[in-house]
Formats: structure tokens, sequence, C-alpha cells
């Protein structure tokens, strides 16, 4: 996997443009890696992809969101008005949106059920349209709907690995965004994805006396030190901001 | 009026002051802030309130003639209070005086949207926030934003009303603050 280096050593970082959390990750995610962005509804999980893709954009790395669930102009009226978003972006092609069900179409796929065959088709399909667009940040939203329709875990694994080696070989940060419900234990629905990923973010719901507030815990990240404190956050207009989670003494079991 | 600003002009750039005043003297200390001291260093105001709602305040201020370009509000008491008044474009609401982090972040996107400007937060007051939050996640809070304040520059002023000063809440204040300003001596 050819990931450059910094002069220090370090891997070279991908600053996802969320100042926060690129001081969690001590300067980014090393670039390349596969993240698995993972949480119940409404925690945060899109905003946060959203905003990795135009900084990145803004920043001159073409960006693209692979959306499975949400039809793109459904999506884009109801994500936040980011104040730094600039339509220009998607005009000039930094910033492409793709809806994953029209790939499927192209590629013949029309069974409920991915077989081996297509599943590595699609992976094959994803990298080759990062090759070809130069695709420097991917975000595949979701990758849970993505995995029901392979729902065998050997050819989820199979699937995974091969993205992921794929996108990475290109120098392709990517965020898999991973659906689970409130009560679930682990940070996806099949167990593979989070084996797979190099790095776990996870965002939730925290209720402290009555309040309820959104969390962000970065749980691991390869090739870089990082904070796994659980941090709050807030989606706004000025991007998605984090403060840490204050304890004091208050929270049952440390929050 | 003019003693709360000629004690704040005295003061060195992104100090942490813990205003100590009595319940009379509320609305000179306002006043000599906002009119005089913020105005006349040219700084954007993020007014976090836990007394009483933004809605008062700014009320206060039309009577007062004082000028709301540059002052916002961060209100964590008119939602818990149920409060029916109608939502200034200066105010951002806070849930509960318990939300300490989203006071917090609140806070962090004031100053983003408005980051061109040197800043004065004024947290109104510590005794209505120690009301609704125990002393250690308060002391924590205090630590946390008034550290991260003075990394940016900016004036932190604490409001507390003297009347109801604890120890708890007076050893709060020598923790976080530089200086304590009492009025009226």
């Amino acid at each position: 996997m050819p990931t450059k280096e910094r002069s220090d050593g370090e891997r070279e970082r991908c600053l996802i443009g969320i100042d926060a959390i690129d001081h969690i990750l001590n300067g980014g995610i090393p670039r390349g890696n596969t993240v698995l962005i993972s949480g119940s509804v409404g925690t945060g999980k899109t905003s946060i992809c959203v905003e990795f893709l135009i900084r990145g954009a803004l920043n001159g790395e073409n960006s693209l969101y692979l959306s499975v669930t949400e039809p793109t102009d459904k999506l884009l009226k109801n994500v936040i008005p980011f104040d730094f978003f600039d339509e220009r972006l998607t005009k000039q092609g930094k910033l492409q949106f793709i809806d994953l069900p029209r790939m499927y179409e192209k590629l013949g796929i029309d069974t409920e059920e991915l077989d081996f065959d297509q599943t590595r088709l699609l992976a094959d399909t994803i990298a080759g349209v990062v090759e070809d667009q130069k695709v420097k940040r991917l975000v595949l939203d979701s990758v849970t709907s993505v995995c029901y329709r392979i729902k065998d875990q050997e050819r989820i694994r199979d699937f995974l690995l091969r993205l992921g080696t794929a996108l990475s070989s290109r120098g392709c940060t990517t965020l898999l965004v991973s659906e689970i419900m409130s009560s679930e234990e682990g940070y996806s629905r099949w167990g593979v994805e989070e084996a797979i990923a190099d790095g776990v973010i996870v965002t939730g719901n925290l209720e402290r006396r009555g309040d309820l507030l959104r969390t962000l815990q970065i749980v691991k990240m390869r090739g870089t030190t990082h904070s796994r404190a659980k941090y709050v956050l807030d989606l706004t207009t000025a991007g998605v901001l984090l403060v840490p989670l204050l304890k004091g003494g208050s929270v049952a079991g440390g929050g | 009026m003019s003693e709360v600003a000629d004690k704040l002009g005295a003061l060195p750039d992104s100090s942490a002051i813990a205003m100590r005043l009595k319940a009379d003297q509320y609305f000179d200390a306002i006043q000599g802030m906002l009119d005089r001291f913020a105005t006349k260093k040219d700084l954007e105001v993020v007014y976090v309130t836990s007394t009483i709602p933004s809605q008062s305040i700014i009320n206060a201020l039309e009577v007062l003639e004082i000028p709301m370009d540059h002052i916002w509000f961060v209100d964590c008491i008119s939602q818990i209070m149920m409060s029916q008044a109608k939502r200034h474009a200066h105010a951002i609401i806070v849930e509960s005086p318990t939300m300490l982090e989203n006071i917090m972040l609140k806070v962090e996107f004031l100053l983003r949207k408005h980051a061109d400007r040197n800043a004065l937060v004024v947290l109104d007051s510590i005794n209505s926030l120690a009301i609704h939050n125990n002393t250690k996640i308060l002391s924590e809070f205090l630590h946390i934003l008034v550290n991260n304040l003075r990394s940016r520059g900016a004036y932190t002023i604490i409001f507390s009303m003297q009347e109801y000063e604890t120890e708890d809440i007076r050893n709060m204040l020598v923790l976080v603050s530089d200086e304590s300003i009492e009025l009226g001596t």
C-alpha cells in the first residue's frame, strides 16, 4: 500500500477540516485509511461526512459522495447549509454526488442479493470511478445498506478488503457510514466492517440527567496516536464543532 | 457604570475577570461593560445568560439605547422557563443551564462567526449556573472555557452576585480568574 510518509517519518495526513477532530487525531486521518463512521440516527454522521468532502474540495482534492439510502437531491436539501459551501465545487466537479442505485442499474445488478462476482464488480467499479476522477476523498453512505445486499459475511469481508485496498493504493481516504441502533453493541451491523476498517469513529447520544448530548469518540485509527476520550458535538452552519465531555463526577460510569 | 468601564479598561487583554456585584448594581454593570468598555475596545460580545432571559436584557439595552450590532446572546434559561417570548435574531437558545458543553459549543460558534474581531464573553452568572450544576462539573466547565478563551485572546467576565456567593463559588472564581473586580469599593 503506497501511502506516503512525511519528513518526520509519520504517514501523510488527510486533514478532515473539522479542527477538533484533526486535533484529536494529531493532524488528521493517515492518508489512504478507510474509516468507519458509526452511529445511530441523528447523531451527525452525514454532516461530518459532507463537511469532510466540502473541506477537501475547497482544498483542491476531488471528493465523491456515494449515496445509497437517500437520493442526492433530497440529501442536499436536508444537509446543514454550511457557510463555507461553494456551489462552484459541484459545477467544477471537485465535489461529486453519485446515487449508488444508478450504479447498480448501469452494472445490470438487479438481484436482491449480490453474488460473489457482482460484489467484486461493484468494488472494482467504485475503484474505477476513484481512479478516473482522481478522487482523494470518498464517502459511502451507508456501507450498511450495501452490506444488506451482500448479506454473506465472507463476501462482505471480500468486498471491504478489495475496496479498501484499491482506494488506499490510489491515496483515497474513505469514510464508510455504518448505521447501528442505539441499543446495539459493536460498531457495525455485520461485525466485519469494524474489523477491516483502519479507523472507527463513533457518534452517539448520551443522556445525562434528562439532557441528550450528541457525542463523538475515536475508538481506533491505524497510523496515528489519538485521544480516545468522548467529546460533545454540535452541528452548525460554521461546521461541526466539538468540546470535551465534562465529567465532573456527575456522569454515571464516567460518561 | 464608568467605574466598571474604568476598572475593566485598566486590565490587560485576554483577562479573565470575576465581577462581584450586588443585585442593585446589575444593570449599571451591564451598561458599563457593554456600552463603554466593549464599544471602546471594539469588541464582539457573547453574553451567556442563565439568570434572566435574553429578551429581558435586550429590552433593557433598548431602553438604554445600547446598539445590539455586536452583542450576541447564548440564552440557557428561556427554554427551561418555557418562555413564549419572541426570539431575537441575536439570541441562540441552549435548552438548559445543565448543558454546559452546549454553552461552550454555542460560544465557539459565535466566536467563529465573528472571528475578525476580538471578543468579550460574559457569563451571567456563576450563581445561577451553580443552582443547576454541582461544583465539580461547574469548575471543570469554567476551567476549560476560560482557558480556551484566554488562548484566543478574548476577555472573559464572570458575574457573581455577592448576595448569593458561597465558599465554593469564591474558590471557583479564584481558580479561574486573573482579576476580581468588586463594585462599589
